[in-house]
């Protein structure tokens, strides 16, 4: 049978930013219906965030439309009593709950779990607050970086000596994304096993914790904090970026065996220092970087990044080109491979999509993110049976809002 | 395993380092059997990684295998031996689930990759994670943590507001390996749930590059919309945004809301900065930065990092500490939930290990058990379970299968 892993599966989704989203648009690619709740009342920051002092403040022109792809939208405004029952005629007709609001807002709305299972009782609901939703610091606010800082990634990134250094891309959000994902999973089998719904935790500051464990384990077994150590291995070298022809253009190579230094080597041409004892082996290697980076870099800054990477990939070296956003859209493996893609998107026209991590034979064909309230007919009318004039007093009212 | 959810089902898993080890470690919290082969030399490759057990390096010391492989029973096997090989077919056979990390062409030349697979076990989910898939230009390249960050375009982001006189720069130790080995669970979990409704089969072939490329969203956008480029040395038009000193390490100040800007003025004693013109937006405090900073300083200098943390976030200020591991261990918020969970070593006694993020409200926690020590589950599994007697277990040994 031709159908995606998670068809037929219908999940609610109150989630804004990018953790919420990102784990509500994984689950549309494995063939989940995900309908989001949104509403004027407080949008989304992503749909309004500026991503330049320069561009245009549209609510369908945001970062929203890259990671809420895939899904539906529609409007209802909780601050509304209505709004709150509509909600709850949805959750009847759904398996699952998402939500990355701080934890004491659905609770204040009197939806919490407790109360959303007394409308479906084998109901699924998976929280992905930022510290966890129990603890004494559960209602501690924060972005992404907060979360990354206090996680412990920050104060072993930077370079050799100098101070810890601030994400430029804050993984902390999909990683928090992706974590519930896994966790919804895991509850939906178990539902399917036995009955049971249940309420699932997920606290993106352990996400991050967790996917660090070396800077964890170097302090419990030997009761060191990692250092900073830029771009280089605990063994290998050469391990590095390198500066290449053009403005501001790199490439990354390492070298993780004596084998793969000498295939280096004869890229180079076999300069007279390759023979030179300070690089003899992996350690004299290691302990001689700063003197091996440098005559590296000599030899990498009269070639492009892909020259070099294709050089040292065709003699079995590691060696990726420091890509850019342009060049990685272009990126002749991406786009073979279709991991970012066209989209046209009704507002926003032709935008770049990435897909989720993995190909298979039945990874849900991507619809763009949805318009506010894009698909309220569908929700309100065909979901939970509204008659016209009933949707046309709701809207009035702004409870569809 | 941490919670019994996937009660029955049975995992083989085949591979080395972070992405495919650390996908069916997800899988053996979750409850799933993990039956973890090692080939008999030496074993999976982080088991040479540090850190090691009080700085002493042995295969039985690494603290990045022991954390990665808890939770599975652990094999030795050789699978280029024709033996070796018939034993892995007789365990794929009766496994819902095969995960391996290896190059696409070493599996093809082990007779291991799908198109085998499936034929012996069609019901089975094979899980591929490689760092550039099964397929395209790059399938064959060779990758690793620092190829695959710049591949995937996070490199070159990295970091904000950085100097453009230095290369880019890597995150810490393997994040991003463990991502991928994430989102491979997570793809993984999806189509176990499939099997378990229409007892067919599928094949998952992950990329690491594609898995550091979800990390690239707001350069993505930007470039999309605008055509511009984003790079490691924009100046952004938000300040503060940026890891300051204090008086005993780092915190993270942002305030991207002026009503966090205004109580933390009042935090640092200077109610009055909030008047202040050259600072009345995150936009004009980033064209003042340069004044601003100092200031801002002679205050964070005076004071700890659990201090500036506490009182921010009582304010509601998105603040964050820049912990170090020993502060990570300690947080009483981390402890409050028993995320740390102390691990008992073969010999060794208990060692603390960071646990997993979620909390399951219907299924009990367990304890953890601890990584395999090489071979540690041969007897179990090879005379247990496939009926080889102890002598057959000497003679594959001494064939070099085992």
């Amino acid at each position: 049978m031709n159908i995606a892993p998670l068809k037929g599966i219908r999940i609610v989704s109150l989630t804004w930013v990018w953790a919420g989203p990102w784990m509500g648009a994984m689950l549309a690619d494995m063939g989940a219906e995900v309908i989001k709740v949104e509403t004027r009342q407080r949008l989304d920051a992503q749909r309004v965030v500026k991503l330049t002092k320069d561009s245009v403040e549209d609510l369908n022109m945001g970062q929203f439309n890259f990671t809420n792809r895939g899904i539906k939208s529609c409007t209802i405004n909780m601050k509304e009593p209505e709004g709150i029952e509509t909600f709850k005629k949805l959750v009847a007709v759904c398996d699952a709950v998402i939500t990355n609001f701080a934890p004491r807002v659905l609770p204040g709305w009197g939806l919490g779990y407790e109360e959303l299972k007394k409308i479906k009782p084998d109901l699924i609901m998976v929280t992905l607050p930022a510290f966890g939703s129990i603890g004494p610091d559960k209602d501690y606010v924060s972005y992404a970086s907060t979360i990354e800082a206090v996680g412990g990634l920050n104060i072993s990134f930077g370079y050799p000596g100098e101070p810890p250094v601030l994400s430029g891309t804050y993984p902390a959000d999909p990683v928090g994304g992706v974590y519930g994902a896994a966790a919804f999973m895991a509850a939906l089998i178990y539902r399917n096993e036995t009955g049971k719904g249940q309420l699932v935790d997920v606290a993106q500051s352990e996400g991050v914790t967790s996917l660090i464990p070396e800077v964890i384990m170097e302090q419990v077994m030997n009761g060191r904090t990692r250092p900073r150590m830029g771009n280089r291995d605990d063994i290998m070298a050469p391990h590095g970026c390198y500066p290449c022809k053009g403005e501001d253009k790199w490439v990354a190579i390492a070298v993780g065996t004596d084998e793969e230094w000498k295939a280096m080597c004869k890229v180079m041409g076999n300069p007279a220092w390759c023979k030179d004892e300070k690089f003899v082996d992996q350690y004299s290697r290691w302990k001689n970087q700063d003197e091996l980076n440098r005559l590296v870099a000599e030899w990498t800054k009269n070639y492009g990044p892909y020259d070099v990477q294709n050089l040292m990939q065709k003699a079995g070296v590691a060696a990726g080109s420091s890509l850019d956003i342009g060049e990685l859209v272009r990126d002749p493996h991406v786009v073979k491979r279709g991991a970012i893609f066209q989209q046209n998107h009704k507002v926003a026209g032709e935008i770049n999509i990435y897909r989720s991590p993995w190909k298979s034979a039945l990874t849900e064909k991507n619809r763009p993110a949805p318009l506010l309230g894009e698909d309220n007919d569908y929700v309100f009318k065909k979901l939970l049976g509204m008659s016209d004039s009933e949707i046309m007093r709701l809207t009035e009212k702004k409870v569809i809002y | 395993m941490f919670y019994k959810a996937l009660d029955g089902v049975k995992v083989v898993e085949f591979g080395n380092l972070v992405t495919g080890p650390f996908c069916a470690k997800i899988l053996a919290d979750f409850g799933a059997e993990v039956i973890k082969i090692e080939e008999p030399c030496c074993g999976d490759v982080s088991r040479k990684e540090e850190p090691f057990y009080k700085d002493v390096p042995g295969i039985e010391n690494s603290g990045l295998f022991q954390y990665v492989n808890m939770n599975k029973l652990g094999i030795t096997l050789n699978p280029e031996t024709a033996t070796g090989k018939e034993i892995f077919v007789q365990l794929l056979k009766g496994a819902d689930i095969f995960v391996e990390n290896n190059p696409p062409k070493r599996m093809k030349e082990l007779g291991l990759d799908y198109k085998f697979v499936k034929e012996i076990n069609p019901r089975i989910v094979m899980t591929s994670i490689t760092p550039f898939g099964q397929t395209g230009p790059y399938k064959d390249y060779k990758g690793g943590e620092l190829v695959a960050t710049h591949l995937g375009g996070v490199g070159y982001l990295s970091t904000r507001e950085g100097d453009a006189t230095k290369e880019p720069l890597k995150y810490p130790a393997h994040l991003f390996s463990f991502q991928a080995g994430l989102c491979a669970a997570s793809a993984t979990l999806g189509s176990l749930y499939r099997q378990k409704l229409t007892g067919e089969g599928m094949q998952l072939d992950v990329s690491e590059q594609e898995s550091v490329i979800q990390n690239v969203n707001s350069a993505i956008a930007r470039y999309s919309y605008m055509k511009q480029i984003s790079r490691r040395t924009d100046v952004l038009d938000l300040a503060p945004h940026h890891i300051l000193p204090c008086k005993d390490g780092y915190i993270y100040a942002s305030f991207v809301e002026e009503h966090q800007w205004r109580r933390f003025v009042e935090v640092m004693g200077h109610p009055e900065w909030a008047d202040n013109e050259l600072f009345a937006n995150a936009q004009i405090r980033s064209q003042y930065w340069d004044a601003l900073k100092p200031l801002m300083l002679e205050w964070t200098m005076q004071y700890t990092v659990e201090d500036i943390y506490r009182r921010s976030q009582e304010k509601g200020i998105p603040l964050g500490a820049v912990r170090n591991a020993e502060q990570v261990l300690e947080d009483k918020q981390m402890k409050a939930r028993d995320f740390f969970v102390d691990v008992e070593r073969k010999g060794e006694g208990k060692l603390t290990f960071p646990g997993v993020p979620y909390r399951f409200s219907e299924i009990q926690r367990e304890a953890p058990t601890a990584a395999p020590l090489l071979g540690q589950n041969n007897e179990e599994i090879y005379c247990g379970r496939l009926g080889y007697s102890k002598r057959d277990l000497t003679r594959l040994k001494e064939a070099g299968v085992i």
